[in-house]
């Protein structure tokens, strides 16, 4: 029972771990929105979906998240018609990644509002426990 | 007699180790919080044994009843079974999810951050009491 404190701030810290390695994928995804191949018949890069896992922790007696294999987006790639370009095909269209930096900037917005939810659950957690202890300073 | 079988001291340290459970359970849906198929939990209010309630309610200088909730452990039928670490005593309930998103995920952020905080208000107020409660005690025995 007295464990139970510790249990929340463990549990918060899965989550803030989580949102920070999606943050990562999110990071990759955005620096690689113009990485193109570098012959004609090449792909390039391709966009990547993290995925999210809960996860029973029998050590702790809950539900930590973790996170799950990270995914390739299977949308088409963008086409641009850039006949100069090393990985120009024979019209001359260039495959460009499918990632779309809004969507990128939106998914980032969201983990960073998961992020302060998980921190703020660390604050209130803490609160309590040093509630507890101040019940010894009477 | 230890500290805890006196009514009011028992029902207090009741209430701070559900608020205690509650603060873990509302941890869990936060980190969950873009987990797909995860639905919010909640726990249920400590109940008061009809005994203990009847006590409370009934004849005055009837004594307080403690809110104690039997702790579900696992049946050991074989000598080499494990009793496991206890697990919680308190109730989860499922809650009535606010909004489901696309992927099956129904945990309202807002709804956990006010549940959060609510938690923590009501936990430092029972510690209050609880602290009261000693000080009450300490003048009994005829400390300052």
């Amino acid at each position: 029972m007295a464990m139970e404190f510790n249990q929340s701030l463990k549990i918060a810290a899965s989550g803030l771990k989580v949102q920070s390695g999606r943050m990562r994928v999110i990071a990759e995804n955005i620096a690689n929105a113009d990485s193109t191949a570098r012959t004609p018949d090449g792909d390039p890069y391709r966009r990547k979906v993290p995925t999210f896992v809960s996860k029973f922790d029998r050590e702790l007696g809950a539900a930590k998240v973790e996170l799950g294999k990270v995914e390739r987006d299977k949308a088409d790639f963008k086409l641009r018609y850039e006949p100069g370009h090393p990985a120009a095909d024979g019209n001359g269209y260039v495959k460009y990644p499918n990632v779309e930096t809004l969507v990128e900037t939106v998914d980032m917005r969201e983990a960073q509002r998961s992020y302060e939810a998980n921190l703020n659950i660390v604050t209130a957690t803490r609160r309590m426990i040093s509630r507890t202890l101040e019940i010894l300073k009477a | 007699m230890a500290i805890g079988d006196i009514g009011l001291m028992g029902a207090l340290r009741t209430r701070m180790q559900w608020h205690q459970a509650r603060q873990r359970v509302l941890a869990e849906n936060v980190a969950n919080a873009d987990t797909p198929h995860y639905k919010a939990k909640d726990l249920a209010k400590p109940e008061l044994p009809a005994a203990a309630a009847a006590a409370v309610s009934g004849a005055v200088g009837g004594s307080l009843g403690t809110v104690r909730a039997a702790s579900v452990t696992l049946a050991a039928t074989q000598a080499g079974h494990l009793s496991g670490n206890g697990g919680s005593a308190f109730k989860a309930t499922g809650g009535q999810p606010f909004e489901v998103r696309p992927s099956g995920n129904a945990v309202d952020l807002e709804d956990q951050m006010a549940k959060s905080a609510e938690n923590q208000l009501d936990y430092q107020t029972v510690a209050s009491l609880y602290q009261q409660s000693l000080a009450l005690l300490r003048t009994a025995v005829g400390r300052k």
